[in-house]
């Protein structure tokens, strides 16, 4: 089997990478990108810790063939945070907030969490669970992740009123 | 010890620091074993027994040997040096001619890919022969059931006594029955005729399946040794020294011929403090002279991970109508799996002395079955006693029209009351902590709000527990060094899964005199690192947190030593303020931090370097209780149970780093739902596991839970750093007994098997169980 | 994932060509979710897989002469579809109760239904709907209901050399509403225990067609026809309720595994058909 070439466009960059027909979006991420950011947890599209965006969408890319995002606009962790460096306002609130323990599940949550301030900037308790519902946590409760949601979502509100 | 005074303004103990690595943590930058791309890397996999009992009668290996790709194939002939008889679950590296449960390794392959790897699985050709199998723990312990140990294998229960820290003492009769590989018993006065003397007498079985400690990295490791043949092991460990102590035994080398590098772990709680696939992929990387790099899939996690045991626990209570306890009598079964390893007097000190019981009689089995053995799960049984213990005291409360909580705190313990053992037991804040939940709004006013149910088919309750845990203990060591611009640095080899290196750094800081901003913790590994523990049984701030201390005191002491040479004065003339060693009074009069650290590293200089050290033992444990509530609701035709409000009380001592603690307390409160709820390894009469994905194997996800609302007690500890406990435990205690609690209190229903599931739930309604 | 080849259609014809070749030996991929774990676990491992992506036609959702959805239709889609509002309202139920967001982004209602589990939520709303699958394969397009649709656990009427392009629901009348529930243990990541579509159609106060498709009870989603008789031109009164979700049961052929008893699902059965004809009544009359 020959590898074949997945062009698409991951974190605002174009790539052309060579990749096994036969791995998945996350593998290519991982081995062929060097971003390891998303992490498998499961692999089977049960635990959300390898999440990222496509065309803007959060998906599991544990369940995504590489060559399926050819042409596609791809969003990990590592792009997260601005081109400076700056810290993303749900980075920096979890951050602050004393969200992550182990910090396996950070990329994924972040992920999901970056996806509904972007649809639903003013979201509810009860959607922001269900905005990480899809991402499993072992160690926090998810008490702090909710909680620095809202407090990000309060944090990009006002700057959007700022400009 | 002395409780060290802190400077004014010294940011230290006691404050809310978020944890230093959390930069790089929500930038995705942190690196875990699988994350390490080393050239060359080849990937391992295993071939697992599809029998959860069998004879190994022949292994073909020369097709998956050929396929491309392919750089090694194992079996156990290949490794010449394992024991025959494996003592514990680690020396079971490949089975030798027999399977002792579904999933047990036979074969490794390392390959260029690991797609490839797991084709040639599919190319070895393994005949088995299928033997009669050890499944339910009840039958595995009678005479004549298959047997699982090899005979003459010992139990190897040394990791077990180093949790529960609790010496009981040994059953002298012999085990008749091949697969009960623990027992004990504990009696007191004389049961019989407490039990004759007794107004209400309740009998209950309570049982708790095996759960998964659910971390979501799952184990891994990337094993490489170089031409001097020294490994290197990168693994995602509780405890780097116990790994390389492991390995080396299973191997048959010396430990200095070894170094474990800790990695971030992805979570642990229990499940990776002994090795497991270590070994296997050392001896991979060795034949194969390639670095090679073993992760467990998800489903191999749960069908051959180190799973908490199945506990069944048989509680019988004879109570005088007016509530005076008479007599209890426990009978506990764990259900170790194939290897022993399950710490059995945890649940003898809960059952029998968490409240005093004038006459008892508590007998503990561990017996062996063809099913993955087992390993810790943060507080390991203690959340199964506790379900037993705490919804047995409910319903004696409950049926003899007492208040549940005047109930429990009339018989409590407190210091000095003896634990089943006859030891004393150690100041504690048990009975603080069940006041301070038994203030909360929530349990004053349950009455009225169960009343204004919405009578939509949805009914309500409200329950509490309460529980606690010894704390464990290890012996332990800890450096600080002054650096030449007056910072400090701290090294231990203590693996941090629980944030602990901030309160580390803040007991380092507060014990010197300096800000935490000025102390830098390192995590050492083995090669450079003092001895150190395991990062579990909730005692890393309370031993390593000591340790840090006395180094710390050491260092300043020294400091001190040095600048009243220096300034020529007494060092009990002398205080820090500010980076700034003065005489007190006369603020002019002084010698920096830095000039004295620079003075230790100068050519020729006649200053020693300032070099803390502390290398402690300890012999006091110091317990810590944790009581949950929970105000639920319960839709009486589905049985689904939704969780309005949670509360976590907690005793902690001192909080070093309260955001710290708070979520150590959500963390394991939620690990504690779920095994109340939610949570269950499956296996059939075959021994086969029949939930093994997360899809089946139930977490719970951000929308089947509220908010945790966390209140912190301080009651110090007497050696503890500044009157820490531990707190890790503690909050994966008490929920399935307050869940349990309050479904009774919906409902009616007494549920004694977890998890609560909706249709245990909905069945009780349904068939009248109340 | 044990190794494969991979293909690339960017039309319908060519992958119909494909399946002509090769069908046998091959997997079409849309979404991943349900076929991807399979392979992982070794349970499918397929010497060809064909992925669907890059083909337009089968991704449309409309609502021309009747609603048409295609087969590449996302779960996401179909939940937040204006067109499936109203008398279609159980089908964007249903699929906004797959797996979790990042579930919902990638699996297709194709390949819910092709993947034919006994759970499936998407296809009791299209049984209770009457929908057709439109079948494309060498001799052209062929239309099947989705009643007729599964023959078994993880089996349909497709042949290797034919895929499902499109559902065809035909508009089900003035006053027609229906729900779609199911039970989980828990509210997100989960997969029904038991699932049940109601769609009823009512005139002059009575009912003039009832469809109650059930999930998880049998190999295949089932229609509880003895439940559906008992409504139809009646009064749709309490009574009548319960005693059709009774007569359901009737229909239900449940087995015992770990994920639920043959006593719940049955109770199940009773409760989830009584809780939708509730709101389907109360939708029809709206």
């Amino acid at each position: 089997m020959a590898k074949q070439i997945l062009s698409c466009n991951v974190n605002g960059e174009p790539v052309d990478v060579l990749v096994q027909p036969y791995v998945t979006l996350l593998d290519a991420l991982r081995e062929d990108m060097g971003l390891t950011g998303p992490k498998e947890g499961c692999g089977t599209g049960d635990c959300g810790a390898c999440t990222v965006h496509v065309d803007g969408k959060v998906v599991a890319s544990c369940l995504m063939l590489a060559m399926q995002a050819r042409g596609r606009k791809i969003r990990t962790i590592e792009g997260l945070a601005a081109a400076d460096s700056t810290l993303h306002p749900l980075q920096d609130a979890f951050v602050r907030l004393g969200v992550p323990q182990c910090g396996f599940c950070i990329p994924g949550v972040l992920m999901a969490a970056t996806a509904l301030l972007e649809e639903n900037p003013r979201p509810s308790e009860e959607e922001i669970r269900y905005g990480i519902a899809g991402n499993l946590c072992r160690c926090t409760g998810y008490t702090k992740m909710v909680t620095a949601i809202s407090e990000a979502a309060e944090t990009l509100a006002t700057q959007r009123s700022a400009r | 010890m002395s409780t060290m005074k802190t400077t004014r303004d010294v940011k230290g103990v006691g404050v809310s620091i978020p944890r230093p690595d959390g930069p790089e943590k929500v930038t995705g930058r942190v690196q875990y074993v699988a994350d390490i791309q080393p050239k060359g890397l080849l990937h391992a996999k295993l071939l697992r027994s599809p029998h959860a009992h069998a004879r190994i009668v022949s292994i073909d290996t020369s097709a998956a040997k050929a396929l491309p790709g392919v750089r090694a194939v194992l079996t156990a002939k290949d490794i010449p040096h394992l024991k025959k008889k494996a003592p514990t679950r680690a020396h079971a590296v490949l089975a030798i001619d027999r399977a002792v449960f579904m999933g047990q390794p036979v074969a490794a392959v390392a390959a260029d890919e690991l797609s490839i790897a797991e084709e040639a699985l599919d190319l070895i050709k393994v005949e088995y022969q299928v033997l009669a199998a050890s499944i339910d723990p009840l039958k595995a312990m009678l005479p004549g059931a298959p047997p699982v140990a090899d005979a003459g294998t010992e139990a190897d229960t040394s990791e077990a006594l180093a949790h529960s820290a609790v010496a009981i003492a040994k059953s002298e009769a012999p085990a008749k029955a091949v697969n009960i590989s623990q027992q004990a018993r504990l009696q007191r006065g004389d049961p019989a005729k407490g039990f004759a003397e007794s107004d209400h007498v309740l009998e209950k079985t309570y049982r708790v399946p095996m759960v998964h400690q659910g971390y979501l990295e799952a184990h891994a490791v990337l094993a490489e040794w170089d031409r001097n043949g020294l490994l290197t092991l990168w693994a995602s460990t509780q405890g780097s020294f116990n790994t390389r102590s492991e390995v080396a035994d299973v191997l048959g080398i010396s430990e200095n011929r070894i170094r474990v590098i800790p990695v971030e772990c992805g979570g642990g709680f229990g499940g990776k403090i002994r090795a497991l696939c270590e070994p296997i992929t050392a001896v991979l990387a060795q034949v194969t002279k390639r670095p090679v790099r073993y992760v467990m899939t998800r489903r191999e996690e749960l069908q051959a991970g180190m799973p908490a045991p199945q506990v069944i626990i048989k509680l019988k209570t004879g109570v005088k109508r007016d509530g005076t306890l008479m007599a209890l009598d426990a009978e506990t079964v764990i259900d170790s799996g194939a290897f022993s390893g399950a710490v059995l007097a945890v649940s003898a000190v809960f059952l029998g002395s968490m409240y005093k019981w004038p006459a008892f009689d508590i007998r503990g089995f561990e017996v062996l079955t063809h099913k993955p053995s087992v390993a810790a799960y943060r507080a390991p049984v203690a959340p199964q006693t506790i379900f037993a213990i705490e919804s047995h005291m409910e319903q004696i409360a409950r049926d003899l029209d007492l208040d549940s909580v005047e109930f429990r705190m009339r018989h409590l313990i407190q210091e000095g009351d003896p634990m089943v053992n006859g030891q004393p037991w150690q100041s504690n804040g048990a009975k603080q902590v069940l006041s301070r939940i038994a203030e909360h709004p929530h349990w004053k006013t349950r009455k009225q709000w169960v009343a204004a149910a919405d009578k939509n088919g949805k009914l309500r309750g409200v329950g509490l527990a309460l529980g606690g845990w010894l704390g464990g203990l290890q012996p332990t060591g800890a450096t600080v060094r002054l650096n030449p611009d007056g910072s400090l640095a701290v090294l231990t080899g203590q693996v941090d899964i629980a944030g602990t290196n901030i309160s580390l750094a803040q007991i380092a800081a507060s014990a010197y005199g300096v800000d935490t901003d000025l102390v830098r913790i390192t995590t050492g590994d083995t090669d450079v690192a003092p001895m150190t523990g395991l990062s579990a049984g909730s005692k890393t701030i309370y031993t390593v947190g000591a340790a840090v201390l006395q180094a710390a005191e050491d260092a300043r002491r020294q400091t001190f030593e040095i600048a009243a040479a220096e300034l020529e004065a007494s060092v009990h003339d002398l205080e820090l303020v500010d980076g700034n060693v003065t005489v007190r009074g006369m603020p002019d009069k002084g010698i920096t931090l830095a000039t004295i650290g620079k003075k230790g590293n100068l050519y020729m200089s006649k200053t020693p370097p300032v070099l803390g050290k502390a290398n402690p033992a300890f012999t006091q444990q110091a317990p810590a209780f944790a009581a949950q509530l929970a105000r639920l609701e319960v839709d009486a035709d589905t049985g689904e149970v939704t969780i309005q409000d949670f509360v976590i009380v907690q005793d902690v001592g001192k909080a070093i780093n309260p955001l710290g603690v708070e979520g150590q307390m959500q963390g394991g409160a939620v690990q504690s739902l779920g095994i109340a709820l939610t949570e269950g390894l499956i296996f059939d009469d075959s021994g086969r596991l029949t939930n093994p994905s997360l899809l089946d194997y139930r977490k719970l996800t951000a929308a089947d839970l509220p908010n945790l609302e966390t209140i912190i007690v301080e009651v110090p500890s007497p050696a503890g750093p500044f009157g820490a406990r531990g707190v890790g435990e503690p909050p994966i205690i008490p929920a399935p007994a307050a869940i349990a609690n309050a479904i009774q209190n919906a409902t009616g229903a007494r549920l004694t098997e977890l998890p609560m599931s909706p249709e245990r739930i909905a069945l009780a309604l349904v068939n009248g169980k109340h | 994932m044990r190794r494969f080849d991979l293909v690339l259609p960017n039309t319908l014809e060519d992958c119909l060509k494909i399946l002509a070749e090769r069908g046998a030996q091959a997997k079409l991929v849309a979404g991943g979710t349900d076929l991807l774990p399979q392979m992982k676990n070794g349970v499918l491992k397929p010497a060809v897989v064909v992925d669907l992506s890059g083909i337009a036609r089968v991704r449309q959702v409309g609502n021309g002469n009747g609603l048409r959805i295609g087969a590449a239709a996302t779960a996401r889609e179909l939940e937040r579809s204006p067109a499936l509002r109203g008398a279609y309202l159980a089908i964007a139920e249903s699929a906004a109760m797959v797996g979790s967001l990042q579930i919902r982004n990638l699996a297709t209602v194709g390949g819910n239904l092709c993947n034919a589990a006994p759970s499936a939520d998407m296809a009791p709303p299209l049984v209770a709907l009457e929908a057709q699958a439109v079948i494309a394969g060498p001799q052209g397009e062929r239309r099947v209901p989705m009643a007729d649709f599964f023959t078994g656990v993880r089996q349909t009427v497709l042949a290797p050399n034919e895929m499902l392009i499109e559902l065809v629901v035909p508009p089900p009348g003035a006053h027609s509403g229906g729900q779609y529930l199911r039970h989980t243990p828990r509210r997100e990541l989960d997969i029904a225990v038991v699932g049940v579509a109601s769609q009823l159609t009512m005139a002059d106060g009575r009912c003039t067609k009832a469809r109650i498709a059930l999930a998880s009870v049998a190999p295949t989603p089932v229609r509880a026809i003895a439940a559906e008789r008992s409504l139809e031109g009646q009064a749709v009164t309490p009574e009548a309720i319960e005693r059709a979700a009774s007569l359901a049961i009737e229909s239900a052929r449940p087995i015992d595994d770990q994920r639920g008893s043959i006593e719940f699902r049955k109770h199940l059965v009773r409760v989830l058909t009584r809780r939708t004809l509730t709101t389907a009544l109360l939708r029809a009359n709206a």
